[in-house]
């Protein structure tokens, strides 16, 4: 593979650069950050990289939102509606699971007061 | 025709990711999360998902900001506490 | 060192991931193999099968209905534990913790705040009513009604809410999901379908559209009532403290 070439693909593809780099900062995030707070922050990017991942494969150059209204013909291009339709409960459910955590930190705070994993894991 | 807006925008996404790690301040940095989920509503309307970019702009910088706010004013605002 | 370790590992798996990338297929192809197998079906019959004319709305509710219960009961599912875990918050013992606090709310706030928020809860409903017609749905417009108890309750406190929005028909409007899901997929299996089929064929034929047009609103409001109810009630068991 060329130089020119792989410089076309990953200009074409920079969304999925960008997923794959904010999935790695939200990785790093996860692993290195002591803070509990920090941490689901990591992890929402994350979640949020992969939703762009997603809705990006089903992107058509030039294509338009999938509702059928005025001013659409049979020969207009529309983007793929199955990721985004995926993707739409994902978000919901994302901010569930992330109320579900913090509601156990708060819990978690009250009964050991810190929210910073190397000391919880020296609490006995 | 709107690629170099695109690209902008997916920039500024990495950055405040970034801002999110790095601010050691929890309160400011669930108020860069903010900025990162309105720029992430954005980039989905760019992809031709105006649903997406509803929930988004509702959920991730809405309410689940509100929720980290809570849980913050409930606990500790510095990371290192 | 142990930091440069993870920063060396994570380096070393996002040049992986990035390799993935360049041998990836040109995003936006309409050749894409993500773009080619099912789609072109559901680009030309999905209004006629689903009934409505946003796609991504006839998706959900009617292609992947089963995936949307499941992911409406998710949702539900999360509430109990937060519930559980924290608590419901008592009007009578709680109050929030905005209240308590020494800032003072300025004016301004209270004032747009009044003048607001029966527009954020109009426009709320106005979204989850057209799901079917234009961009919206339920999921949109739940987390717009929940976004819109959030900021009422910060600026006027929690008693307003708490009475307003009593706990009463609170716990109904929770579990407005998976209900409006149970009911529609019942109506079916009523009439010798499977379920969750909209297209009811005991129906007279001229009113089928019609029938199903009333079943996927029911099944939006269901899903933004009960979405709504749900960020509100997790928002106020995350608020509570308890009065001195």
């Amino acid at each position: 593979m060329s130089v020119s070439e792989l410089f076309y693909k990953l200009n074409v593809n920079f969304n999925y650069v960008v997923a794959m780099t904010l999935f790695i900062i939200g990785l790093y995030t996860l692993i290195s950050k002591p803070n509990l707070i920090k941490k689901f922050m990591g992890l929402n990017i994350m979640e949020t990289s992969i939703f762009l991942f997603i809705v990006s494969s089903g992107a058509i150059a030039g294509g338009k939102a999938p509702i059928f209204g005025e001013g659409v013909g049979p020969e207009t291009v529309f983007v793929n509606p199955i990721p985004q339709a995926l993707i739409l409960t994902g978000i919901v459910v994302a901010m569930s699971t992330t109320a579900l955590a913090l509601s156990l930190m708060i819990k978690l705070y009250e009964q050991c007061g810190t929210l910073n994993a190397d000391k919880l894991k020296e609490l006995k | 025709m709107l690629r170099s807006l695109d690209v902008i925008l997916l920039v500024f996404l990495l950055v405040t990711a970034v801002g999110v790690v790095r601010t050691k301040d929890l309160l400011g940095a669930s108020i860069i999360f903010s900025a990162y989920s309105f720029t992430m509503a954005i980039v989905w309307q760019q992809l031709s998902a105006p649903d997406l970019a509803l929930t988004e702009a509702a959920v991730g910088a809405g309410v689940t900001t509100v929720l980290f706010l809570i849980t913050i004013s409930r606990t500790v605002r510095r990371e290192d506490e | 060192m142990k930091k440069g370790l993870v920063v060396f590992a994570l380096f070393l798996l996002w040049i992986l991931l990035v390799y993935t990338v360049i041998v990836l297929p040109p995003m936006g192809s309409p050749e894409n193999p993500t773009n080619t197998h099912i789609i072109p079906r559901y680009l030309e019959k999905g209004v006629e099968e689903g009934g409505a004319h946003n796609l991504v709305t006839g998706i959900i509710l009617n292609y992947r209905g089963f995936d949307t219960m499941g992911e409406v009961t998710v949702i539900f599912v999360a509430l109990t534990c937060v519930l559980a875990v924290l608590g419901r918050e008592n009007i009578l013992r709680h109050t929030s913790k905005a209240e308590v606090s020494s800032v003072e709310k300025s004016v301004i706030v209270k004032c747009v705040v009044r003048f607001l928020a029966p527009f954020i809860i109009l426009f709320a409903f106005y979204i989850i009513l057209h799901g079917a017609e234009s961009p919206g749905g339920g999921f949109q417009g739940g987390a717009i009604l929940g976004a819109s108890v959030i900021i009422i309750t910060l600026t006027f406190g929690f008693a307003l809410v708490a009475k307003k929005l009593s706990l009463k028909y609170r716990v109904l409007f929770e579990s407005a999901g998976p209900l409006s899901f149970f009911i529609a997929g019942m109506v079916a299996i009523f009439c010798g379908q499977n379920f969750l089929t909209y297209l009811l064929p005991c129906v007279a034929h001229t009113y089928q559209d019609f029938v199903r047009h009333l079943l996927l609103i029911m099944v939006e409001i269901g899903i933004g009532v009960g979405g709504g109810a749900a960020i509100s009630s997790i928002f106020l068991a995350m608020e509570k403290v308890e009065k001195e």
